[in-house]
């Protein structure tokens, strides 16, 4: 990457119009996306009747999602903040890609949990009259602080590459070059811009980290601050976080794979990447194995008879099935795959993103959906759909349909933005070369 | 072969389709267990409990129509119809009509008839009652008095050998005023308990209900006497609604929690406020560097 010429660079790295199979992509996710808000419009019109959610099971595949898309968007700060804090320089060409999923996938949290209130209608009820006592609170605080935060580290770092694009209009065309002139028209790359620019993101990779550590601590706390089997822990907060890394981790694995293909980009994201991200992947997966160790280990031991019936539809009953193929694929797995070095070659790191990302999502339900069919006080005369929960065919549209979205937002960021930040990658060759 | 499908078929059909339905008509006997009660000297009721043997267990049965006669089971005496609960029970409190048949003598005789149903056959009980009273009282030392009488030939007279138990009313159970739930009344129908409950939580003013009581006696049912005594201690409720607390509603949230919360809220907030100002500032440089 070093001899790369500065024009090469950013030739390569401009953002490109969909080919053929781009075209089918954005098409299938608007498909989903469609089919989603069709089931959206038949919840809103006759009511959360339509989920398969009852008295009991009153969190269901909503509420999963979103703690997905919370625990996916922690990937922003840790690449771009955390790396880039330890000054790590691999981590560059990625910073931009864990930033995008980071803001599509908090965007996305936010609306699941709208699409998961009977009445949407009453949303501005929880700013105006919310009760600071509350966790729900707390999320929506740090949530909307989240999401503002991740626009912001998002926007500083592409306020170079905004020139870069305006000098290229010709090859990008009018209508992109008005959002950049709208976006980034002021940007001259003087001394005091520069340095004003570099300051705002190192107070902003600085401000996240705890953001980010309590947007998902906060988000565990939904559950341990109940008291039921199951989420009553002290672990939670650790737990939830170290699942989120690892989430964010091996959603970036796959991002990495698709953009790398897609736009050519092997001279920039390298062998080298997978193979430091699969390191990662390894690390994180192996700390939240030891999470998970603790947190189901310790009333595993002890058994109280509200537990029992948990722990032993997880281990050995009905969600034993979701609760193994979820430990097994976000964590063992992934660490077989990636521990050897032939694992951390870009095809064999992408499939072991997939396992985690797939794994994980399933996690969330394990986590969310049994402890709610197991109260301390047993069901009594209640009708039979009150007993168990599948989701109905809403839900899964409209949950497919937030994870489809949450993509869209990712393609098209890639369409209009370079993937990879420009002005930085090139600076960074002009430093080492220097050097 | 015509005569096989038409006739013998048919017939053999009917006789082994019949067995199935007469079993499927086969009715239960019923248990009726008729109680009288006059709490406090309020309007007095009956109440039957109805049990039936199913699946070796006896059972409360729901939803069997009993009806209710003084005196004799004529309707001429019919004092009501009731129909059991989800526990079995059907209750009728005795109707101002029943007056002139319930002073007519000192006992009393009650029959509850229960009609058949699609389960159970009609089946019947009856229950005598001798007419009987309490009265309930206090004396110095915290003493509680309780006297069981019954009426004979127009006259009160004390009741001897009967059990009776003085208790405190509580919200859901009675509690016993020591450590003896039971007394037998003497020669006066009377006993005495000493109440050994010092402190014991009362209403506002301290207040609270004494009891003496006789249950599922032969000859007397369950009849009850209550009296209010200031024994207890003031029960003050002291209100947490306004109280600053985690469990408390909006606006009502513990100082160190509001200093906390908005403390970071503000912190984070200032500083993304500072990010958009620098944002300006790029802009403002721009501009001075393209003139």
């Amino acid at each position: 990457m070093e001899n790369l010429a500065k024009n090469e660079i950013i030739k390569d790295l401009l953002p490109r119009k969909f080919n053929a199979t781009g075209k089918l992509w954005i098409g299938v996710l608007l498909s989903l996306c469609v089919v989603g808000l069709i089931a959206y419009t038949r919840q809103l019109s006759k009511g959360l009747v339509v989920t398969s959610m009852r008295d009991y099971v009153s969190w269901g595949i909503y509420i999963s999602n979103f703690v997905f898309f919370v625990a996916i968007s922690l990937v922003g700060s840790l690449i771009t903040a955390i790396l880039r804090l330890t000054d790590v320089h691999w981590s560059t060409p990625l910073t931009r890609i864990a930033e995008i999923i980071a803001v599509s996938a908090i965007t996305f949290a936010a609306i699941i949990i709208v699409v998961d209130m009977g009445r949407p209608d009453r949303f501005y009820n929880l700013f105006f009259h919310g009760r600071l006592q509350s966790p729900i609170i707390w999320d929506v605080i740090v949530i909307t602080t989240y999401f503002f935060i991740s626009i912001l580290l998002l926007y500083f770092p592409l306020l170079p590459d905004c020139m870069l694009l305006l000098k290229n209009e010709k090859k990008l065309g009018k209508r992109p070059n008005k959002l950049y002139k709208f976006l980034g028209s002021f940007w001259r790359n003087t001394p005091a811009q520069i340095k004003i620019n570099e300051c705002a993101i190192n107070i902003l990779v600085i401000t996240i980290i705890p953001v980010a550590f309590s947007i998902h601590t906060v988000t565990s706390w939904l559950f341990a601050t109940t008291y039921r089997p199951g989420w009553d822990s002290t672990n939670f907060g650790a737990y939830f976080v170290s699942g989120a890394f690892l989430v964010g981790a091996g959603g970036v694995l796959m991002a990495m794979y698709a953009f790398r293909k897609s736009y050519k980009l092997e001279k920039y994201i390298t062998e080298l990447h997978f193979d430091k991200m699969g390191k990662i992947v390894v690390m994180l997966a192996l700390v939240y194995l030891y999470f998970n160790i603790n947190e189901f280990l310790v009333p595993a031991f002890k058994m109280k008879k509200p537990d029992q019936e948990h722990l032993m539809g997880l281990f050995a009953g009905d969600f034993a099935p979701l609760f193994w193929f979820a430990i097994i694929t976000s964590m063992f797995l992934p660490v077989l795959i990636l521990v050897f070095k032939k694992g951390r070659k870009p095809l064999p790191a992408f499939i072991a993103g997939c396992l985690v990302v797939i794994g994980s999502w399933i996690k969330r339900y394990v986590i969310v959906t049994p402890t709610l069919l197991h109260p301390f006080l047993p069901m009594r005369d209640v009708p039979p759909s009150y007993r168990h929960y599948f989701p109905s065919w809403e839900e899964w549209a409209i949950a497919m349909g937030s994870l489809a979205g949450m993509m869209l937002i990712i393609t098209v960021f890639a369409r209009l933005f370079p993937i990879i930040p420009i002005q930085e990658t090139i600076t960074e060759i002009e430093q080492h070369e220097n050097a | 072969m015509r005569m096989l499908k038409n006739i013998i078929l048919p017939v053999l059909v009917v006789l082994l389709v019949d067995p199935l339905l007469f079993a499927q008509n086969a009715t239960h006997d019923l248990i009726l267990n008729p109680g009288y009660f006059n709490n406090n000297n309020q309007v007095q009721y009956l109440k039957v409990n109805t049990k039936a043997k199913i699946d070796g267990k006896f059972k409360p049965v729901a939803g069997i129509p009993v009806s209710f006669y003084i005196s004799a089971d004529a309707p001429a005496n019919l004092l009501g119809k009731a129909v059991s609960d989800r526990n079995g029970e059907a209750v009728l409190f005795i109707p101002p009509a029943a007056k002139d048949a319930w002073n007519r003598s000192s006992k009393q005789s009650f029959f509850v008839v229960s009609a058949a149903t699609g389960l159970y056959k009609s089946t019947s009980s009856d229950l005598d009652i001798t007419k009987s009273k309490i009265k309930i009282d206090t004396i110095a030392g915290k003493k509680i008095i309780a006297t069981l009488q019954e009426l004979r030939d127009s006259v009160w007279v004390p009741v001897k050998g009967a059990d009776i138990k003085v208790a405190i009313k509580r919200l859901n159970a009675d509690l016993n005023v020591n450590e003896t739930p039971a007394y037998t009344t003497d020669s006066l129908g009377t006993v005495a308990a000493d109440f050994q409950r010092d402190s014991l939580p009362g209403d506002a003013r301290g207040n609270i209900t004494l009891i003496a009581k006789v249950e599922d006696n032969d000859a007397y049912g369950n009849i009850t006497a209550e009296l209010t005594v200031p024994w207890g201690v003031p029960g003050i409720y002291a209100s947490d609604f306004n109280r600053r607390t985690l469990f408390a509603r909006r606006g009502l949230a513990p100082v160190w929690l509001e200093i906390t919360s908005f403390s970071i809220f503000f912190v984070v907030w200032i500083v993304l406020l500072y990010l958009i100002v620098q944002i300006w500032k790029l802009k403002k440089l721009g501009t001075q560097a393209a003139e």
